[in-house]
Order: structure tokens, then sequence, then C-alpha cells
């Protein structure tokens, strides 16, 4: 059903062999890795489509390995920790990752995130034009650039989604659920964190003044919109 | 009686010794060198006036009387009777004995001003020393007992004792046993009366700090000044109170400590647990979805996924009783819908009602409330699994929120056996379970005191109601956030 190769960073070495069992029989192709420093060598050498990875390991840690994982490219990135508390949940997707699963977790859940994470929201069809003008910032989907006064950065697959499911339902007020489900999947929907930690991160990409956001803006108790300027 | 002794002997020389003095002054004027009287009374005035400022008044006096005799018999005519013809000198004899008595006088109260002066300064330099070794006292020895001795020793007492209301004991130091009695020690203590016993040179005084007495002290002999026992009856109660502040301080930072380490034990431990839970629970879910294996085997594997989330539910649990034992309950508060957090925890948790007829009744106009949504979403589901736990399946709940009085009351009624009287209030009690369930229904007796725990820190309000053959009644409030909503 899928060939995608997924790398598994678990310092335990139950966790590597169930990981490694249960996805290989889904038609996964699993590697794994037992800490952060091994998993980076395996990331700079071969070619992986999503890593699972664990929080609390020894050495540089999961939280130090997801940022640096982060800062090489846009490989979705799926924390597994003991931890559930918000704060944890927060950071951990504040230093880029894209899903959090808290430990023990059911493989049917942990499949459903893995394909929610693989999974790309549709980019055609809905009419959007695949650049976006906001002022002084333009944002190209085709090629995930954005360029702010000249400077360009670079979005990861689910921010782009998040800012391409906004802008293609311009100036409507979006409920967090729906967004939720439109970029993660179906299953989603509580995890309003997830957007508020996105939504911070696209505004510090997109935004002139991230503080004093101009177009994505919150609606309070509701969602998000985004707000496109006028044409002069 | 063998104290006086010495210092009556000693006085008796020096009066013997003054009068000899005037014997030679006499001896020395009549016999060897003849002068007019004045230059007699002037040397005998010279002698009272050396003998006042050496010895003392008595001595001084005693030579004056003598010297008087003296020169009236040897000096003033006639000569060698007490008798004296010319009116003149009466009146150098009235002379001579006013200024002897006058300047022995002064000089004897200027000699005890300066005894005086010295004595005191002698007791300042003790209660200064006193001050200072009762502030260095070995903390590990009984402190009382060092107080005592300590006061003996720098006061060279002959005895001293010294009451500790706390502790009720009498302690004593110096040579000799006080002839005090406990009773008299105890009452000083209790009534703060002082009583001094002059036949026996004892006094007894209370001690204290301002509020009443913390214990009285008793000590023997006159060498020590009003106000220097005052002093010590001062230092002793400091000591005596800096020592148990320090103590209670030393004794709540290690209680603190130790409850600390024990909830970084319970949350380390439930962690170490929680990892081979992971494995097994990945393992026979994976198993289960599977569904390859015959009835008899998934309903096995059903049994050990079930059990493995209770284990994790109970591991869950001790992670966040030992947090909030160890205070590091924080609040991330912010304004939220009560319906919506209770919509939210009822959607999470459809799958473990099984199919119950929930009904809520929230209404739309219900202010926000100033929570961390998390923790409030622990405290419903935590209602929610009881519910479910302690009442027959298939039983119908409702969940109500209605605002009363400036708070946000949020109930959950069920259909259930209820709970009897005397265990309503021992309910939310750390590991305390129903007399009933404890045998049939697993839990920990922690999730309702992590719901107390978790409404306290919100100051809100937590209770139950269970009205005999009506269902149990769980209820928590807190007060409801300003009206404007805050973006």
């Amino acid at each position: 059903m899928t060939n995608a190769r997924i790398l598994v960073v678990d310092d335990e070495p139950q966790i590597r062999r169930v990981m490694r069992t249960t996805l290989v029989s889904r038609g996964y192709m699993v590697d794994d890795a037992r800490n952060g420093e091994a998993a980076l060598e395996k990331l700079r050498t071969e070619r992986f489509d999503l890593v699972l990875l664990d929080m609390n390991m020894p050495g540089i840690g999961g939280m130090e390995t997801c940022r640096i994982i982060r800062s090489q490219g846009d490989i979705p990135i799926v924390i597994l920790s003991i931890r559930n508390a918000e704060k944890d949940k927060v950071e951990a997707l504040d230093a880029g990752a894209d899903d959090y699963v808290t430990k023990p977790f059911s493989t049917p859940e942990l499949l459903a995130r893995i394909r929610a994470a693989l999974r790309r929201a549709p980019l055609t069809g809905t009419g959007t034009p695949e650049v976006l003008n906001l002022g002084r910032t333009a944002i190209n989907f085709a090629t995930h650039r954005v360029t702010v006064d000249g400077t360009e950065t670079r979005l990861t697959p689910k921010e782009l989604d998040l800012l391409h499911y906004l802008a293609s339902n311009p100036d409507v007020p979006i409920p967090h659920a729906k967004l939720l489900q439109a970029v993660w999947g179906p299953d989603y929907g509580e995890e309003v964190e997830y957007l508020r930690v996105f939504i911070n991160q696209l505004r510090k990409k997109i935004e002139p003044l991230p503080s004093h956001p101009e177009y994505l803006l919150t609606e309070p108790w509701v969602g998000y919109r985004l707000h496109l300027p006028k044409k002069p | 009686m063998r104290n006086d002794f010495r210092p009556r002997m000693i006085k008796m020389v020096r009066v013997v010794g003054a009068l000899g003095l005037i014997c030679g002054i006499t001896f020395f004027y009549s016999r060897l060198v003849h002068v007019n009287s004045v230059t007699v009374a002037l040397s005998f005035l010279l002698a009272v006036l050396g003998i006042a400022t050496r010895w003392g008044l008595t001595e001084a006096l005693a030579a004056s009387v003598f010297g008087m005799l003296c020169f009236n018999f040897f000096f003033l005519p006639p000569v060698g009777t007490l008798t004296i013809a010319d009116p003149q000198n009466w009146v150098a004899l009235f002379a001579f004995v006013v200024t002897a008595v006058i300047t022995s006088q002064l000089s004897a109260s200027a000699k005890l001003q300066a005894l005086e002066s010295a004595h005191r300064q002698h007791e300042m330099e003790r209660l200064y020393t006193l001050s200072r070794n009762l502030l260095l006292v070995d903390s590990r020895e009984p402190l009382a007992q060092q107080i005592a001795n300590q006061v003996a020793k720098v006061f060279d007492l002959a005895a001293f004792a010294f009451f500790d209301r706390t502790t009720d004991r009498i302690h004593r130091a110096g040579p000799h046993d006080i002839p005090v009695e406990d009773t008299k020690l105890r009452d000083a203590a209790m009534q703060g009366t002082v009583f001094h016993d002059s036949a026996a040179h004892t006094t007894v005084m209370p001690i204290s700090l301002g509020g009443p007495p913390i214990g009285s002290l008793a000590f023997e002999g006159t060498a020590v000044s009003e106000t220097a026992l005052h002093a010590i009856a001062n230092l002793t109660a400091i000591t005596l109170e800096r020592a148990r502040a320090q103590q209670v301080a030393t004794r709540a930072e290690a209680a603190r400590q130790g409850e600390e380490l024990k909830s970084i034990m319970l949350d380390a431990l439930a962690h170490e647990f929680k990892t081979p839970l992971t494995p097994i629970k990945a393992a026979v879910t994976s198993m289960l979805s599977d569904g390859c294996t015959s009835p008899t085997h998934q309903e096995l594997l059903h049994i050990v996924d079930e059990e493995t989330d209770r284990l994790n539910t109970m591991l869950t649990e001790a992670i966040q009783m030992s947090r909030i034992e160890a205070g590091q309950l924080q609040l991330h508060k912010g304004p939220h819908s009560m319906g919506e957090l209770v919509r939210a925890q009822v959607t999470k948790l459809a799958e473990s009602l099984e199919g119950r007829e929930v009904k809520l009744e929230i209404p739309e106009t219900l202010p926000r409330v100033d929570v961390d949504p998390e923790f409030i979403g622990i405290l419903i589901s935590q209602f929610l699994n009881n519910a479910v736990q302690y009442t027959p399946p298939g039983s119908p709940l409702t969940i109500r929120t209605h605002e009363e009085g400036g708070e946000v009351v949020i109930s959950i009624q069920d259909q259930g056996p209820g709970i009897l009287e005397p265990e309503q209030h021992q309910i939310f009690e750390k590991f305390y379970r129903g007399k009933e369930h404890r045998e049939r229904i697993p839990g920990t007796g922690m999730g309702l005191t992590i719901a107390r725990e978790i409404v306290r820190a919100h100051q809100g309000r937590i209770w139950v109601e269970s009205p005999p053959g009506k269902g149990s009644k769980f209820s928590f409030s807190i007060r409801s956030a300003p009206r404007e909503p805050v973006p």
C-alpha cells in the first residue's frame, strides 16, 4: 500500500523491535537509530519520508535532535513521548515537530498519525493561485518559498498546507477543528495547541511584524482567518 | 554564716587600725613635737579623711569619735581631763567633730560609688561574655542545660536552676544544690511572679519574651543585681526562642525535602514503568487491529489491552499526584468556556462511555471561567470515569452547568447506587476507597484527591451530594471570569 521509508529513533530496543515489526507488516520500509546522533548520521546519508522520534534519550535528546532535523529539511517528524503535559507538546511542536503522540499509544492511532504526517493536503482544484501576494510578502506554493522584502525563507509542508487552506478561503473565519481536520486529517480536532504553534511560526515567516499580525488574524473563540489586502 | 565571718573580722581589724592611727598622732604631738591645737586638729582631720577614703564610713566614724576624745583630753586645756574651760575651745572641738563626720561620709560615699560602678562594669562584662557564649553554644548538645551551665559559670553562682516550660524539665548548675523547691520554679513560670527569699538569699523569677513566660530561673546569692538578673532572663529567653525557631525551620525544610524527594521518586518510577508498557500496548493493539486471530485470542488480547490501559491510568494518576504533592501544579490559566471543555471531554471519552446516554444541559449564556483547560479537562474526565466505573452499565448521566452567585457550577448526576453519608466526606481523601467497591472495582483512590487539588488550585469548591436512592451528584465550582471576552 505504501513504501514510505520511516526512521524510528528510540533508545529502548523493545520499542524499536515492535515498531519495526508493526510498520514493516503495514508495508513501510523501516530503519532505526538508538539515539539522536545516530539518527542525524542516518538522515545525512539516506533518504527517509518520516521520522518517529523519542523525546527522552541519552545524548543530545529528542528535542535537540528534532530542532536539528527541522533546520536541515522538511521531513515530517512525529514525536513519541511519555510526557503528556501541554507544555511538553507545545515545546516539541515549536522545535519543528509535525505531531506528538503520547506513550503508550495504540498501533492504529500511531498508524493514523503517520498517514496524516505523510499525507499532503491537496493543493489543486480550489482555485488558489500558485503565488500569493500579501503586501511585501510573496508566497509561492509550488516551491514552498516565501519572500519578505527580498529575503527568502522556506515553509515546512504543514505550514504550507495550513497557509494554503487559509488562502483558499480568504477573509472567512475558520474554526479550529475544521482547520485541524483539513490540514492534519480526520482524526484531529482537539489539538488547538498545534494551531497556536504553527500559526505563530507562520507569522514569524510571513508577517512584517509578527507580534502585530496584518494577515494571519486570530478570531477569538473561533479560529483563524487570512486577511487579504485590498488590491490597489 | 561562714561567709559573713571574714568581712566582719576585716572590719574589726580596720577599726582597731584606725584607732591606732589616732593614738599614734596623739602620741607624736603630745610627747615628741609640741604644736598648737589647730595643727593637731588638722592632722586628725587628715587621718579621718584618709581612713574614710581607704576603708569606709564605720572606720572613719570610729576614728572621728576617738580623735575628738583624744583632742579634748590631751590638747585642749585643761590638759589631762575631759572637761573644757574655754568656751572658744568648745567651738573648736565642735567644728572638728562636724568636719570629721561630714568628710568621712562624703569620701565613704564616693568610695561606695566607685565600687558600685566597678561592680556594674564587671557585671556588664559578664553579661557580654554570657551572651557571646550563648550565641556559640554547641547545637548538638541539649541547649537548656548548656544555658544553665553558662549562667552559673560566667556569674560564678553557687547554685542556679532553670526551668524550661516547653520540655517541663529543670536544669541545675553550680557547685551547690539550690534550696528552692521545684514547685516554686513551676509556679513562677505559670503565674509570672517573682519570689525573693532573703533568709536563704534565693530569687526565683519568670522568663518571657513579651508573651506568657516560657520558663523560670532561680539562683542563690546576692552578687547579681536586679538589672543583670533581668538581662540574664532575657538572654536565656532569646537563646531558647532562637534555637526553637531554628529547629522548627530545619524540621519543616527536612519535611519539605522529604516530600519533594518522594514525589521525584514516584515520578521517576512511574515513567520507568511506562516505558515497558509502550511496546506491550503497541504490540497488543497491533495484533488486535490485524484481525487475523481466532475469537478466543481476540478476547485474550482485549484483556491484555485493557489491563495495559489500566496500568497506564494508574501510573498517570501517580505522576499527577506526585506533581500535586511536590507543589508543582503550575496553572496556565486563560478564559475558557466550561461548556466547550465539558463537550471536549465527553467526545474524548466517547469510547469508554460505552454507549451511555450523556445528557448535556449547558446554557449558551454561561460566562467564561479563568482556568487551566488541561487540568479542568483532567478533572471532568475524572468525574466521568468515576461515574462510568461506579454505576451500572448503560445507566444515563447528566452534566449540568449553571451560574450561581458569580460562580460557574459543573455537576455530573448519575443514576447509581449513591454514596453513604459517612463516606461522602472521605472519598476526597488520598487512597480512600469505598468499602463496597474496594474488592470489585479497580482503582488507586487518588482520582478524587487529584480532582480536589485541581479545584483548590483554582480557588474553587468541590462537593458531592447523594440523597438515598437518588444517585450521586459530583459538583465543582469556579469563579467566573470578567464578562468581556479577551482575544
